[in-house]
């Protein structure tokens, strides 16, 4: 074979090589179970900056195939060839004129709408559902402040999931407690970062009942990548239920039971970080967390109602079996509610990783929670330590947590 | 190649770089031994590039030999100020650390001059070739560090003056220097045939007047009220009165603006004698403001009436440690003129009891605004 085609050859085999995988990687767009993507937006605020991108994309491609292939062409068309230098010329007012008057049009007819979509997607006077989101490494907590109109007639606290009305304007009042995150449900509107120390404003909203996912869009530390969220849009009428249920009196376990032995277990183990409203010591006094005195962000997930969740540990982990998210999940918007409010049964529960993350929970996430590293942090963790617990304890917590509902 | 001193500094180098790593490795890697051992090594390879690139500052003609060794003919100060600098460290270990700061700051400014002094009086037979290369090396360093010190001196002295004078009087000096500087700068940009003759004649003059009124002032001591503050210690918690009067201490300097409003939780607003509270990104009036746990928050306070209002949190109570006495948790802003306004900035470790529940409330304004933390 001769030089020729040698070369003709190679390039072939790296043509047939990529080609394959850019075909696989374009159409990979085009996937419709796609949870995190901003081209299947499922509200209006996601819906605007949908319609503006419309807008926009088509533009800025075609512009940038235009500037792409002319650059091409005359890299390919000029190259040397061993020719002679040709003539200099210097300065061609047309060109230069029509160079900078056309993008400048090009931008202001982009900029009018793009700053039209930035003022609507501002808009918070209709703001009908107050939720603070509050970031921390690596997990969210939702409070509802206190809104008698939609029956929240004391805070409500949650993490993981985002729980609103459906068809409802609701306005997230984002801020951190120690570094900055960002908080995105791609298909519900675009990305907002959550700072310590500010207040920002986030309007959400979607069209039908359904679960929306969502990723952290700032890098935090270490699991980042693992800082996750889930959006539950609810019909009206099931999230009135939804509220009704998280701010039901606690019901202690029977007395005997292995749930109240677990209950044990939670109060001596578990309930210096996490507050599960309602519990109370031997003298009947109301036991209140202290996670600002063990926990660098000062904050850890509120478990009241654990088991209306179906996420742990920052949503990377379900609280539910496969079979059972994938009901809740492909639910209709009809039945979604329904199958939603059902929470966390014990058929459901996911056993395997609820009792992997109570065995040794620094393994399950990465999180500094070595206690020989903790000196940065005055000996405060940064995530669930381990605790040695006993698989006899273990058996005993899971138990009582699958009452928290 | 290698000379025989830069051969010693390099087997110290690589000596000390050896027991760094071993230090490292077999006792602790970030403790003050490890930094010790590594220092040595960058210190002895400096002195490796030095004996190279000078060549141990051997010479190779009887000339450079008689340059090398020709008596300087210019007197060096510099050994009186270096043993000045001693005499101030040892006095500074007897009285009070700043005399010892100093003290190092002169050793090792006097040292530093005193040593390119001496080099440079020895690079050749040629005087001025060598006060040439003497204000090679050093002009860089001691125009910058003149000024500095100049400027700390001038900063200093103008401070005691402003310091003991009253604060009307202040004012009017300050006014008046910063006229007369400009007036100055003014005459000695347009006149340039001035400018020599006059900054000999002026900038003496005024070092002298400021060194005299500055020594003045700081002998007879600071303003009544400066010294009054610092025994009372003005904007300590103590003096949190947070009542509707106003405090001696705490509402001295009230500051009624703030630049934050873009970062607030929630607004309230005392208007007509009512206090009222708004949730960031809402009109509506609300009368509970819930705040995360654990988490600095602002909350912006507003006076729309005549007379001057604060804005006061209660946070319960709490039993002081190995006491039976319980006494009030809360904070307040300063008094707040009409339509300014303040912060105050809550972190709130744990929720209220349903007995105590927090509020906020504005002393002689009917009703309170609930603290929701959960």
């Amino acid at each position: 074979m001769d030089t020729v085609s040698r070369v003709k050859s190679s390039r072939r085999r790296i043509f047939g090589t990529l080609a394959p995988v850019a075909a696989a990687v374009t159409l990979a767009g085009c996937a419709t179970n796609a949870p995190q993507d901003t081209f299947q937006p499922d509200g209006p605020n996601s819906q605007m900056i949908h319609d503006l991108n419309m807008l926009v994309f088509p533009i800025a491609g075609v512009v940038g195939v235009l500037v792409i292939s002319l650059a091409v062409y005359i890299f390919w068309r000029y190259k040397d060839r061993g020719q002679a230098i040709p003539s200099q010329a210097h300065g061609k007012p047309v060109a230069e004129i029509v160079l900078t008057i056309v993008p400048a049009l090009i931008l202001s007819v982009v900029g009018v709408f793009t700053f039209r979509t930035i003022f609507d997607l501002a808009e918070t006077q209709d703001t009908e559902i107050i939720i603070n989101v509050t970031g921390q490494q690596w997990w969210w907590e939702y409070d509802y402040p206190v809104q008698p109109e939609l029956g929240i007639n004391q805070p409500i606290v949650t993490s993981g999931q985002l729980v609103f009305p459906a068809g409802t304007k609701v306005l997230l009042r984002e801020t951190s407690r120690d570094v900055i995150h960002s908080y995105w449900i791609p298909r519900l509107n675009g990305k907002k970062d959550a700072v310590p120390g500010r207040v920002h404003l986030l309007r959400l909203e979607a069209d039908k009942p359904g679960i929306y996912a969502g990723q952290c869009a700032e890098f935090c530390g270490l699991s980042h990548a693992n800082m996750r969220m889930e959006a539950v849009a609810l019909s009206k009428e099931d999230f009135a239920k939804w509220v009704a249920n998280q701010q039901k009196a606690y019901t202690p376990p029977a007395a005997g039971t292995i749930e109240a032995e677990g209950e044990a277990v939670f109060i001596a183990q578990c309930s210096r970080c996490h507050q599960v409203n309602g519990l109370e010591d031997s003298q009947g006094k109301p036991i209140i967390s202290a996670p600002d005195e063990n926990v660098y962000s000062g904050a850890a997930p509120n478990l009241t109602a654990l088991m209306t969740r179906n996420t742990f540990a920052g949503a990377m982990f379900d609280l539910v079996t496969d079979k059972c998210r994938a009901d809740v999940w492909d639910a209709s918007a009809e039945e979604f509610g329904e199958r939603y409010l059902q929470g966390v049964t014990e058929d459901c529960l996911n056993q395997k990783d609820l009792r992997a993350w109570l065995r040794n929970a620094p393994e399950m996430k990465p999180m500094y929670a070595d206690p020989t590293l903790l000196e940065p942090t005055d000996g405060k963790y940064r995530g669930m330590p381990y605790l040695a617990l006993s698989e006899d304890d273990i058996d005993k917590l899971v138990a009582y947590l699958l009452t928290l509902k | 190649m290698f000379t025989t001193g830069s051969k010693y500094f390099i087997g110290v180098t690589a000596l000390s770089l050896v027991a760094a790593i071993l230090y490292m490795f077999l006792v602790n890697p970030s403790d003050l031994g490890a930094l010790a051992l590594v220092g040595l090594a960058v210190s002895a390879a400096t002195m490796a590039g030095f004996a190279l690139f000078t060549r141990d500052s051997d010479v190779e003609t009887v000339e450079e030999a008689v340059e090398a060794s020709a008596a300087p003919t210019d007197a060096s100060y510099w050994p009186i100020v270096f043993a000045l600098g001693g005499a101030m460290v040892l006095l500074g270990m007897a009285t009070i650390p700043v005399v010892f700061v100093l003290g190092i700051a002169v050793l090792v400014g006097g040292g530093v001059e005193w040593t390119i002094q001496s080099w440079a009086d020895r690079a050749s037979a040629d005087t001025s070739y060598n006060r040439g290369v003497r204000a090679k090396v050093l002009g860089g360093i001691e125009y910058p560090g003149l000024s500095a010190v100049v400027a700390i001196v001038v900063a200093f002295l103008f401070s005691r003056v402003m310091l003991a004078t009253s604060k009307d009087a202040a004012t009017i000096i300050f006014i008046i220097i910063a006229s007369i500087i400009f007036a100055l700068g003014f005459v000695f940009a347009s006149r340039a045939d001035l400018r020599r003759k006059a900054v000999t004649l002026v900038l003496p003059l005024a070092v002298a007047v400021l060194a005299i009124a500055g020594i003045v002032s700081a002998m007879s001591g600071e303003r009544e009220q400066l010294v009054e503050a610092a025994r009372e210690d003005h904007f300590a918690a103590e003096h949190r009165e947070c009542g509707e009067e106003a405090s001696k201490y705490y509402d001295k300097h009230a500051n009624n603006k703030v630049s934050l409003r873009s970062a607030v939780i929630a607004t309230i607003t005392v208007e007509n004698g009512e206090v009222y509270a708004q949730m960031v990104g809402l009109d509506t009036k609300v009368d509970t403001i819930t705040i995360p746990r654990m988490n600095a928050t602002t909350v912006l306070f507003r006076n729309r009436d005549a007379e001057e209002r604060r804005l006061v949190v209660d946070l319960g109570t709490r039993e002081v440690e190995d006491s039976d006495i319980v006494e009030k948790v809360g904070t307040c802003t300063q008094l707040t003129g009409k339509d300014q306004e303040q912060v105050l900035t809550l972190t709130i470790p744990k929720p209220a009891t349903e007995e105590a529940p927090y509020s906020f409330y504005v002393p002689g304004v009917n009703g309170k605004i609930g603290l929701v933390v959960p």
